[in-house]
């Protein structure tokens, strides 16, 4: 989120990336994670925010995402930003096993990502990132996404959704339907062409960057 | 559906070019600091409270979290401040001065604040037995309230129990912060109620003594309990903190 931070910041917003409840320390940190505890991070943000902001507009990567529009259903918020966001659990396989994953995860407790989908390799190269999943933390996002699912049409701020038709992680198609399903009335989309699904970062991170600013200071002529 | 306890939530409050990071105590939330940095942006700081990870949610949060995670929310504070400010000062109570100590043993401070800090666990027997059958006993409900305040102890946002498993991280912060006093090199002030029945006083000395490598000043406060920035005495505790960090930073605005 950081290049995506000193744009927002360039076109004179304030910006503040919040660290997710364990990540960016060790792997092993991340199966004691419930989802509450990344909502919780957010949370922590938004309240961090209101203390030098009149407007607060979170943008969410992936399941960043899904925290943003959790946030936007319970908070008053200027509006939202999903980038590469999830609507159904991206794993099929996650649903008959969630009531069993506390059990599995014990046994196995990572499982390995596919190959990344960077369409640009050196943004690839420098991802900072785990190099596995833990299983009983896909269990904890397969659970927010289903809390989400829940409080969508509640979402009634404006919402910028971009979504590319090349993400390998996330379908396309979550992008298309999550477009359909917000309660919000002022909606609007940008799809891409070439990148995978870290948006923010792979090739196309300049029109990603332009139509996030523009759409963040649309809403903040609007607030003032 | 909010995660966080009402009044419990962090909170920043923008002004100068010193940064105050003002960390809370074991099962506690940035509410006890708020009157603290209210105080301190007042004085033309600025100020950022954290939330440590299992506060001001849920009991039973505080069963998974390591104190790793408490120190890398310290962390995260100091980093988010110095976005924006020429010098950090971490300023803690309790658990929270174990984490502000151990902060300025390895990140570059201007000074550091340690409120009413334990430099080990106070004895307890029905702890120190209860903590070995946590698969069993999972909370240990507080003692009556010692409070000289009675307004403060009802503006309160805390736990009402110790969740037991937690107790072990508590020890493991102590630990960390005993194994590096001696590497701290920037000032420090130690405050402590001289009527602390929870954390005795003494161990405000056994602190002072083992920083080797900086200027201490320690000063104890009467008519307080434990939470000396939120009881009767908290406007003199306000105003030695507000003191100490301007005599610290004065060399630029």
């Amino acid at each position: 989120m950081r290049g995506l931070g000193e744009h927002l910041a360039g076109a004179g917003l304030t910006a503040l990336g919040p660290r997710l409840f364990a990540h960016a320390t060790r792997q092993e940190d991340l199966p004691r994670a419930r989802w509450q505890d990344w909502l919780a991070s957010a949370e922590d943000g938004y309240h961090l925010l209101s203390g030098c902001c009149d407007a607060i507009i979170p943008i969410g990567l992936s399941m960043g995402g899904v925290l943003a529009l959790l946030l936007a259903s319970a908070s008053p918020v200027a509006g939202a930003v999903t980038l590469s966001t999830p609507l159904h659990p991206p794993d099929r396989r996650m649903r008959p096993l969630r009531p069993v994953a506390p059990i599995v995860s014990k046994l196995r407790r990572f499982a390995d990502k596919g190959p990344a989908d960077f369409d640009d390799p050196a943004a690839a190269s420098t991802h900072l990132e785990y190099p596995q999943y833990p299983i009983r933390a896909a269990a904890e996002l397969y659970d927010l996404i289903l809390e989400m699912r829940k409080h969508l049409v509640e979402v009634r701020c404006p919402v910028l959704v971009v979504h590319s038709r090349r993400d390998r992680s996330v379908r396309f198609s979550d992008g298309e339907a999550l477009m359909a399903k917000l309660g919000s009335q002022d909606k609007q989309s940008l799809w891409l062409e070439h990148s995978g699904h870290v948006v923010t970062r792979d090739t196309e991170l300049r029109a990603v960057f332009e139509a996030v600013a523009a759409f963040v200071q649309r809403l903040a002529r609007s607030t003032r | 559906m909010s995660q966080l306890l009402p009044g419990g939530e962090p909170f920043f409050l923008p002004g100068g070019s010193t940064g105050c990071l003002l960390i809370h105590g074991f099962t506690a939330s940035p509410q006890e600091m708020r009157r603290l940095g209210d105080h301190l942006a007042g004085e033309g700081h600025t100020v950022l409270g954290v939330r440590l990870p299992g506060h001001a949610t849920v009991l039973t949060d505080m069963l998974r979290v390591r104190w790793t995670d408490w120190y890398a929310a310290t962390l995260d504070g100091a980093c988010l401040l110095s976005d924006m400010c020429a010098r950090i000062v971490p300023v803690g109570l309790s658990l929270g001065g174990a984490l502000a100590l151990r902060l300025a043993a390895e990140q570059p401070v201007a000074a550091a604040v340690a409120l009413s800090t334990p430099y080990r666990q106070p004895p307890d027997r029905r702890l120190a037995v209860l903590r070995h059958l946590t698969w069993i006993v999972r909370f240990w409900r507080k003692g009556p309230p010692d409070w000289r305040d009675p307004q403060a102890q009802a503006e309160r946002v805390a736990y009402p129990a110790y969740p037991l498993r937690a107790i072990a991280e508590v020890d493991a912060t102590l630990a960390a912060m005993r194994s590096t006093l001696e590497s701290i090199r920037a000032p420090v002030l130690l405050m402590h109620s001289a009527e602390d029945d929870f954390v005795r006083p003494d161990n405000m000395g056994l602190i002072a003594g083992n920083i080797t490598a900086s200027r201490v000043e320690t000063a104890l406060v009467t008519h307080s309990n434990h939470i000396i920035t939120c009881d009767a005495a908290r406007q003199l505790v306000f105003k030695r903190v507000a003191e100490f960090i301007s005599r610290h930073t004065c060399d630029a605005p």
